[in-house]
């Protein structure tokens, strides 16, 4: 019973905290992200697990993350404000040639990691960007000012 | 047999930039979020604040002191404990609790089980089970003696404990269990 509450309160609070740390940019694991996740995930275990070490205790703790999981999932899935307070919404960094500053700081964006997103995609220069969208996976699309017209 | 797949038609619901991409941005909501954000931080910062000083145990602020009135027993413990944690309460004995080479020493039962006692030290000469607790007999020369107990709290909660040398003062404290 201890394992399930405390794996759920874990679950919470790991998502929480997840959420607010906010998306940096680029979609892929950089090593912050893994020293964040594997000291979160470590601590959080640590009280989830408490003394029992038992492969039941470890079954059920697994059970109620994964049940906890696909809770989430379908509220997401079935109203539409959880979704953004959960994962959040898209944000535009850049609008027909004006950077959103005031997005791109609280966002802790800087206009190199557009130019990165932009050379990934085959844009060679920031007049050719019609529209830079910081996506919700914390990666950045590009659209191109010739594409769009 | 084929299988009726249920289908809806496409309608246009993300919200458009500049009525030309679709992107689902959604600023008003993002203003509040942020706003929020500010909170979830302060009040984390509050929380690790509060835990360095000890509100939730294992700080100075944990630490309590207690001395009966005829300065029997002086009692030093933590108000906050946490569950399954262990910690230490030291027990003082006063000149007056030595009586023919022994120290005796009751203490109530919430101290056992609740506060979860897992051994005293020095080893008492007789523990006698009885009056709601258990009465230790420690053998004693001199004063100050002291004697300790190695707590480990089994559940949450706020549990009262007493402490009493048997025809002293009893000197009563509370501890704070934290999850």
């Amino acid at each position: 019973m201890a394992t399930i509450i405390h794996a759920v309160l874990g679950y919470i609070f790991l998502l929480l905290s997840v959420r607010v740390l906010s998306r940096r940019p680029g979609a892929q694991l950089t090593l912050f992200e893994f020293v964040l996740i594997f000291l979160m995930g470590g601590v959080i275990i640590l009280a989830t697990m408490g003394d029992d070490h038992s492969e039941t205790n470890a079954v059920c703790a697994v059970l109620v993350v994964g049940l906890m999981h696909r809770l989430v999932s379908y509220v997401k899935s079935r109203f539409p404000r959880w979704d953004e307070w959960l994962d959040g919404v898209p944000l535009v960094l850049l609008e027909q040639g004006k950077w959103q500053t005031d997005v791109m700081n609280k966002m802790r964006v800087q206009d190199t990691d557009v130019m990165a997103a932009a050379r990934e995609q085959g844009v060679r220069t920031l007049e050719q960007i019609k529209y830079a969208v910081l996506e919700r996976n914390g990666s950045i699309s590009i659209i191109q000012e010739k594409k769009s017209q | 047999m084929p299988v009726n797949v249920p289908t809806k038609p496409v309608e246009d619901t993300v919200p458009k930039v500049n009525d030309e991409v679709a992107v689902g941005s959604d600023l008003e909501f993002q203003y509040r979020w942020w706003k929020f954000e500010r909170i979830v931080w302060t009040f984390f910062l509050l929380i690790v604040i509060a835990d360095v000083l000890g509100v939730f145990g294992r700080g100075p602020l944990a630490k309590a002191h207690a001395r009966s009135k005829d300065g029997t027993i002086d009692l030093q413990y933590e108000r906050v404990e946490r569950f399954s944690t262990p910690s230490i309460m030291t027990v003082k004995f006063g000149p007056n609790a030595i009586r023919d080479g022994k120290i005796q020493l009751w203490v109530s039962q919430s101290v056992i089980k609740q506060l979860g006692n897992q051994r005293v030290v020095p080893q008492p000469l007789i523990s006698t089970v009885g009056q709601d607790g258990i009465l230790y007999t420690f053998p004693a020369a001199s004063a100050p003696a002291s004697a300790s107990f190695a707590l480990e709290p089994s559940s949450p909660g706020v549990f009262d404990f007493a402490l009493q040398v048997p025809g002293a003062e009893r000197l009563s404290a509370r501890v704070y269990v934290m999850p």
